[in-house]
This record gives structure tokens, sequence and C-alpha cells, in this order.
């Protein structure tokens, strides 16, 4: 047996709620609606069935009538009733003599017949009742009276009715603008229902909920798993939202946890990002700033709701972070690459070494031994001596042991000189602005030396001083230009001319420089390279 | 006056570490009192004998000897240390330089090189004993003790070349005109590097100032302008 699938019509939420309270004001209009059909139904027989019963008292008692009736007047009878009868809105009158036998009928049913209906026991005993029975006409309510003579003798009886079809007339159009307003209140609460899911979908931007849980859990997992500080704030800088990432950064304690709804200045005390409330309807992306005393890059968005700013996401990554991944990844190929070299190079060199041991040559033996560190000897006895900022100082060192590394040369101007920092920048940006430089020309040269066919040693040359009213810092390389074209944008974040560069390095060189009220100048080398020229006034 | 220094030698090759403890109880008159092989040995002979000078070899069996300025910082011990790397650890002397070592040595270190740096450390020493109290200015002066006399380079003197300083004095000496570095460059027939040392030079010895003139795209231009006497 194949089972067939049965496509269920899917419905979205919507459509659902839409659907549901359509069905629920339905239901309740047509509850509503027979009930009140119901009372008035019940409510005009009740009046009907009253007035026949009064008619036909009030008929009872005429002295005319019960001369008549006393006196068997069929005519007199007639000429009476048929008077009222012109009067009265009731179907029919008939008037019985004291058996229940017809006297007059205003419908000319046979007249000495018994009157139909089998409910004049009670009448014929003095009583006046309503009641609702098949007579010869059809089903009918009816008021009934005895007629008593002035000795009490009960001598007939008077009926007034009202047939049921007429009184369903009556209903119906009495029933009419209950039917027409029950209608109008349906189509009202039709489109309020339609208009009502419209509006939630809307709200819900046409997600279903099942999709929008999702979402939430979704953003949860987002928010947790990327490797970025993110936090989102309202109008009143209060946290609306923060990941573990951001607690972590802004170093927030746990037992200040859970945080949402504290306002974010409470640990992030100083934040450039907040502070410039100038641009506060521009977005912001990718801007170096500083988090507590701590750089980042990072963005700000606004949140928009509806057209106007409910509040703002800021993201952020440390800077650091992103440079020491780089600087890792470069620096294992680098040694993989060097130590087969250095291996190779050591043999010859023991080699060497033991030739002019055994051939006594011991002062050419000190010398060939003392070479290689006596160069790198002297670059740290420079910088020592030259450089006081110890951050400056280790800094150099380190760029020098890499140029050495990567086989260039990094040379100092021998009128170098720095007895202490800028009062404008810190140490940190300081080291930036020089290691960037260093870097870019590291990079410049190396591509030229792959390039060319001349393998010989590119150098490096630094100046730093301090000498003057400015400090004064050159680094110039022989490596590739810089396109003219590129020459205007260098600068700009995100700009880079490296195959694997991420155009972060000189953007923070003039971020810091401009910071320092500082200027940069980059010109072409002869016969090749490029010089950067920074200067900052003390 | 003659002070005695005790000296710790940390260093893991016991016949390099032999050979150096000899050559310095011969050729200076400091007293090597210990030789460790690691970071452990180096503590509990810091705590024994606290000698004033450690040579210190940041290459070590359980760690780096860097390591060894953070000990001695936290157990106040007040022992200088001279600072050796291998040339391919360079970038550790970097790191040492933020503690201040009294001076970094590249090994393999020349005995020349070593002998000036422990006489550099006895002059230092015995200045400092001489006066507890000694100004930021003279501490900076002992540490200056100029290395040039040990390194014989041309280049490292001054850096001035007095042919090259006339030829870029003439430049401004029979006008009042501003130059920018490159109109020197053209002039003089150097590199822009040299003409900016020079430059910046005359401008420390008061016979050029600088003008910055605001282009019109809004770059800073340097004019390098002779001072009217």
């Amino acid at each position: 047996m194949t089972k067939t699938k049965i496509s269920r019509i899917h419905l979205r939420f919507a459509e659902k709620l839409f659907i549901a309270l359509a069905l629920l004001f339905t239901v309740a209009i047509l509850l509503l609606h027979s009930y009140f059909d119901n009372i008035t139904q019940a409510h005009l027989y009740k009046s009907l069935g009253e007035r026949a019963q009064i008619q036909a008292k009030e008929l009872a008692i005429i002295p005319e009538l019960v001369a008549a009736v006393n006196q068997h007047n069929l005519r007199a009878i007639r000429q009476l009733i048929n008077q009222i009868d012109k009067q009265t809105d009731a179907s029919y009158i008939v008037i019985g003599d004291k058996n229940a036998h017809r006297l007059f009928h205003t419908q000319n049913a046979p007249l000495n017949s018994p009157m139909v209906g089998g409910d004049n026991a009670d009448v014929l005993k003095g009583a006046s009742i309503i009641a609702l029975s098949e007579g010869s006409l059809g089903i009918s309510l009816r008021g009934k009276a005895p007629i008593i003579d002035d000795q009490g003798n009960i001598i007939g009886i008077v009926s007034v009715g009202y047939l049921l079809d007429e009184i369903n007339e009556m209903h119906k159009a009495q029933s009419s603008p209950l039917i027409l307003f029950s209608f109008i209140l349906f189509i009202t609460l039709f489109v309020f229902s339609y208009i009502f899911s419209y509006l939630i979908k809307k709200q819900m931007f046409n997600l279903e909920p099942k999709e929008i849980s999702l979402l939430v859990r979704m953003q949860k997992a987002m928010m947790e798993s990327i490797n970025e500080g993110l936090i989102a704030i309202d109008l009143d800088y209060q946290i609306t939202h923060i990941n573990h990432f951001a607690i972590r950064f802004l170093k927030i304690p746990e037992h200040a946890l859970p945080i949402i709804g504290q306002n974010l200045f409470i640990y992030l005390k100083q934040c450039d990002l907040l502070n410039n409330t100038a641009n506060i309807a521009e977005d912001i992306h990718d801007s170096i700033s500083h988090f507590n005393d701590e750089v980042v890059i990072a963005s700000r968005i606004r949140l928009m709701i509806n057209g106007s700013t409910q509040g703002w996401v800021i993201t952020f990554r440390k800077m650091n972070e992103i440079n020491s991944l780089n600087k890792k990844l470069s620096q294992v190929q680098l040694y993989a690459d060097n130590l087969r070299a250095l291996r190779h190079e050591h043999q010859n060199w023991l080699a060497t070494l033991l030739g002019l041991i055994y051939m006594q040559r011991y002062d050419e033996a000190k010398e060939f031994i003392t070479q290689q560190s006596n160069t790198n000897q002297q670059g740290i006895d420079f910088i020592t001596d030259k450089i006081k900022v110890p951050a400056i100082a280790g800094l150099l060192i380190g760029k020098y042991a890499k140029a050495n590394e990567l086989g260039l040369e990094l040379q100092f101007d021998p009128l170098c000189q720095l007895s202490q920092i800028p009062n404008s920048l810190t140490d940190t940006e300081l080291m930036s602005i020089i290691a960037n430089l260093l870097d870019n020309a590291f990079t410049a040269s190396l591509e030229q030396l792959n390039r060319s066919a001349l393998k010989e040693k590119k150098v490096i040359t630094l100046y730093i001083s301090d000498m003057t009213n400015e400090y004064v810092i050159e680094v110039s390389d022989a490596g590739t230009q810089i396109d003219e074209s590129m020459k205007s944008s260098i600068f700009k974040l995100g700009v880079t001319t490296k195959k694997e560069g991420d155009g972060v390095g000189l953007y923070l060189v003039k971020t810091y420089t401009e910071k320092a009220h500082g200027f940069i100048e980059v010109s072409d080398n002869a016969p090749q390279g490029t010089i950067f020229s920074i200067f900052i006034p003390k | 006056m003659n002070l005695k220094i005790n000296a710790l030698l940390v260093e893991d090759e016991p016949i390099l570490a032999e050979v150096n403890a000899d050559f310095i109880q011969r050729n200076t008159n400091i007293n090597v009192v210990g030789i460790a092989s690691c970071l452990k040995e180096a503590k509990i002979m810091l705590e024994k004998f606290n000698p004033q000078l450690i040579l210190l070899d940041n290459y070590l069996p359980d760690g780096q000897g860097i390591k060894l300025f953070d000990y001695i910082i936290k157990h106040n011990l007040n022992s200088y240390i001279i600072f050796i790397t291998a040339a391919s650890d360079m970038d550790t002397c970097s790191h040492a330089i933020r503690y201040g070592a009294f001076d970094y040595l590249i090994k393999p270190v020349s005995y020349e090189r070593m002998t000036y740096s422990l006489n550099k450390f006895k002059l230092f020493f015995s200045q400092q004993s001489k006066s507890k109290h000694l100004s930021q200015r003279q501490i900076d002066e002992l540490f200056n003790l100029q290395t040039k006399d040990f390194i014989d380079n041309q280049k490292t003197s001054k850096g001035i070349d007095s042919l090259t300083l006339e030829r870029i004095k003439a430049l401004f000496i029979n006008n009042l005109q501003a130059l920018t570095v490159e109109d020197v460059v053209n002039r003089a027939q150097i590199s822009k590097t040299t003409a900016r040392r020079y430059l910046e030079y005359c401008i420390q010895t008061h016979f050029l100032k600088v003008e910055i003139h605001y282009g019109k795209i809004g770059r800073p231009e340097r004019y390098y302008q002779r001072i009217a006497l």
C-alpha cells in the first residue's frame, strides 16, 4: 500500500490569527443574535398574548355584547364585533356561547359548531386565559375571557386570536434591524481582525513566531561565538545587550551580572567613540579608538526603528590581537625557512673554525667568530647609547634583529638621539608610528629584493632625533615605489599596497601624528624607494 | 678605593662558564662567587651570595634568563645584570631593555667587549658607592660612558662631515631665501636622507631655522632658512 501524503496547508501565523479571530467573532455574533432573537420572540408572544387577553376581557364586558349573547342575537353580535374588528390588529375574534359553540367568527368559520382548540374548559369556569393552540385557522395565540351576565352566570366566551403566521410576520419586521445590526458588527469585527493581524505581521517583520525564537537563539549563539566585543545600548546609554567578550574586556565583576539595564559608562570610563556626539547621526566603521586606555578598532552602528534612532550597537576588537596574530603567522613561516639555511651555514662555520684553529691562525679564528656578533653588538650599543627611552630602544633592537632575520639591514643614522617622548603621545603610540613605518619599509625592500636580479643587501635607514625643537622621524628604504595615484590615499584605513596587508599601519601613523599636531611628508628616494618623514612639535 | 665586586655567572654550557670565570678572575679584580647552570640554581645562589653583578645568559634549560629580572625586583635584591643573548635571540634584548640591564652583550661575546663592560661596571659601582645620592643626570652620565672609544668606527663619531656641511651652508650663506629639502638635494647633489640630517644639525647649531608654509592643498611644507644675524 502506498501512503498518499496529504499536503497540509501551512498557514502563516498572521493568517491563523485572522482566521481564529474571525471564527471567534462569527460564533459570538451568532450566539448573540439568536439570543436576542429568542428574547424578542418571547417578548412578542408575551405581549400579544396579554393584548389578546385584555381585548377579550374588554369585549366580554361590553353591555351590548352581553345583551346580544344573552338574547342569542347573532346579527347584533356581528355588527358589534365587525366594528371592533376594524380597530384591532388581531387575526380574528370569536364569540361563543356557554357550550363553546361559535356564535360569531370574523373569519366566517362555520357557526354553531364547537370552538376548536380545546382550551375552553377553564374559561367556562370563569377564568380568562392565554393559550397557544391549533384552532380552525391553524396555530394561533389566543386570549379568552368569559362573558358574564348581570346575575354572574357565564353565558359565553370571547376569544381574540393572533395567527402564528402573522406573529412571525411581525417578528420578522421587528428582527430585521437586529439582523442588520449584527451584520454590520460582523463586518466591522472582520475588518478589525484583518487589520489587527496585518499589524501584528508587520510588527514581527513578516516572521513566524518559530522563526523569531530561532532568530533569538541564533543571535545569542552568534554574539557569543564571535571573538569581538558587542554591546547594544539605548539612547540613555543603558546596556540592552552585551556578549561575554565585552564583559571580559570591560572587566565587569561577577556580582554585577546580569548587567542589562545598567549604564555603560559605569564600566567604560573613557570612550571617544561615544563621547564625540558631534556626528551622532552617523555610523562609524572601524575607527581606532580608546576604551579604558586600550586601543581597539571599533564600529558604532545606529539601531533604527521606524526611521528614528533607538540606540546603538558597538562592536570592537583589540588592536594588538589583530597585529600579533598576523605577526605570529608570518614568523612561523619565516623560522621554518631560516632553520634549514642556518643549519647548513652552521656546519660550514664550524668547519672553517676547525680549519683556522688547526692551522694555528688564532687571531683569524677570533675575528671570524666575533665578526657576526660584532655588527649586532654595535647595533645594540648604539641604540642603548643614543635612545634613552627604554620602550623605543627595545623596539628598535627588535626591529634591528628582525631586519637581520629578513636578510635586510636596518641602519641608524649616526645623529640619532632621543631623550624623551613627545608629551602629546604615549610610549605605545610613538612605538606604533616607528614600528609601522619600519615594517612597511621592510616589506617594500623585500618585494624589491625578490623582483630584482641583483641580490645585494637592501638597507633601510632610520633617523630619529629630538635635538631641535621638533621630533623628526625619517624612515627611508630602497624598496618598491608607491604609485603616484596611491600617494593621496595610503593613509586611509583599509588602503594597502601589500599583498596581505590590512591597511591599518599607515592609518595609525597618521592618526597618532595628527594627534600630536605633527605632519607627514612622503617623497621618493633616489634611485628608488620611499622616504617617510614625520615632524612632531615639542 | 678598592671595592669588592662579587659576580655570579649564569650559563648552561659548563666549559664556556668555566672559561669565562677564569677570564674574569684573571683579568679583572671582580670575584666570581658562583656559576649557575639554570634558573633554579641562579635563584638559590642569589639568595646565598647576593652578588653585586650577574652575567646572565638568556638561554637556559629551565626557562629564559630574562625571568630573573622579575625575581630580583620582587625580592628587592640590588644586583646589576649584564644581559647576554645570542644574535638570533635579540628580540629578548628588546624586552630586557625595559628592565634596564646594565649592559647587553651579544653571543659570541668578544673578550675585549666583555672587558670593556666589566670595567664600565667597576667605574659605575665605585662612583655609586662614593655618593649614595646621585642626581638623575649623574646616573645618565654614568650609563653613558661613551662606547665610541671601544667601537672604532668613523661613522659613529658625530656623523657630520665638514665638507658636506660646508657645501650645504654655502647654499644659505649668500642669501636669506628659504629652501625645501628638495632644493637642497638638487643644488648640493646629495641624497635626501643626508640633506635632512645636515639641515637638522644646522638647526641645532642655530645656523638655520624652520618655517612651515601651508600650501594651497593644505599640506604643510617645511622651508629651511638662515637665521639672520
